[in-house]
């Protein structure tokens, strides 16, 4: 998976001119929409241009120049929206945010490198124009659809008894049972307290598994201001 | 499955989104998804000095993913009940 915009041009070659798509991801075309103009972060529109939509990604290829194409995962597109402030943008446009890759300290806002060629990864803006801005609504529609197709992927969960989440102090579980027989020093006679709670019925006869101590008198003392004990012996 | 569930009831209200990039965004909590991915409406970024770029969008999608915090109206969260609920939903995970 690439983060960020990147260059595409990888067109089918039966003249049509449309991109080729991964299949065997089952991406999928969603919508073409011709005489669209991209601008990237704050450089100017470029056009003309058609803009395909795929279950996978946004994909802009140039009407004119064959080589020229941009692309960008659908999971790293943060936002998007319709915007028809002009005095946001001049034309009305979807407007998206892309993720880049985190570099360290990404102080410099420039998307040239130090040789002026433009970096597509760093971008962070991009606005798509439609010549008709009537298509606006369906466009931002279409977009959010696919956005909800491309959800987070999931990573291999760790097992859930694994995932120890403490919630409370008397939750604490000690680890014992057969592998530890071995280190407890604590026999298990009935006259040996240590390990058993207060008041629990048949603690005697169970295997030391758990050190639940409920009583109270184990709490923390509470912070008392003035405390009131008396002194004198 | 929690917060899914107290975002629905939360659709209406103003809310303030803060992303990950440090974007703050305001507008009414218009949807949202099993995701968390958000949808608002007559969004204005907060401090609009620092981006510029993005001033008054009509609706707006926001990726579940890419969102620090949601910034709640006070008086719309019971604070007791929704720390309750968390809890237990974590217990049961």
């Amino acid at each position: 998976m690439v983060v960020g915009l990147r260059e595409f041009a990888h067109r089918t070659g039966n003249g049509s001119g449309t991109p080729v798509l991964d299949e065997s991801n089952g991406e999928e075309l969603m919508r073409v929409q011709p005489s669209v103009a991209v601008a990237l972060g704050n450089r100017s529109l470029e056009s003309p241009g058609t803009l395909y939509i795929t279950s996978r990604k946004l994909i802009w290829l140039s009407d004119v120049d064959m080589a020229k194409g941009y692309a960008v995962d659908f999971l790293s597109i943060s936002l998007h929206a319709v915007s028809r402030d002009p005095e946001a943008y001049s034309s009305p446009c979807i407007y998206t945010q892309i993720e880049v890759e985190d570099d360290e300290d990404e102080e410099d806002e420039s998307d040239t490198q130090s040789t002026g060629a433009l970096d597509l990864s760093k971008i962070r803006e991009m606005r798509l124009v439609p010549s008709d801005s009537t298509h606006l609504d369906t466009l931002f529609d279409v977009f959010c659809e696919c956005a909800e197709l491309n959800p987070e992927p999931i990573e291999q969960e760790e097992e859930e008894g694994e995932h120890n989440w403490v919630f409370s102090a008397d939750q604490m579980v000690v680890g014992g049972g057969a592998e530890e027989d071995g280190e407890w020093p604590i026999s298990q006679s009935p006259t040996s307290v240590i390990g058993l709670s207060i008041g629990d019925e048949g603690g005697l006869a169970q295997p030391m598994l758990e050190l639940q101590i409920n009583d109270q008198r184990f709490d923390d003392a509470e912070e008392m201001v003035h405390e009131s004990e008396t002194k004198d012996h | 499955m929690l917060f899914f569930s107290y975002f629905k009831d939360l659709v209406g209200q103003e809310v303030t989104v803060e992303l990950k990039n440090d974007l703050a965004i305001r507008g009414t909590l218009h949807s949202v998804d099993q995701y968390l991915n958000i949808k608002l409406e007559n969004t204005r970024v907060v401090d609009q000095d620092k981006f510029p770029h993005m001033l008054s969008v009509r609706n707006c999608f926001i990726r579940g993913s890419v969102v620090r915090y949601v910034q709640l109206p006070p008086d719309g969260v019971d604070v007791d009940l929704l720390h309750d609920a968390a809890r237990r939903e974590a217990r049961g995970a």
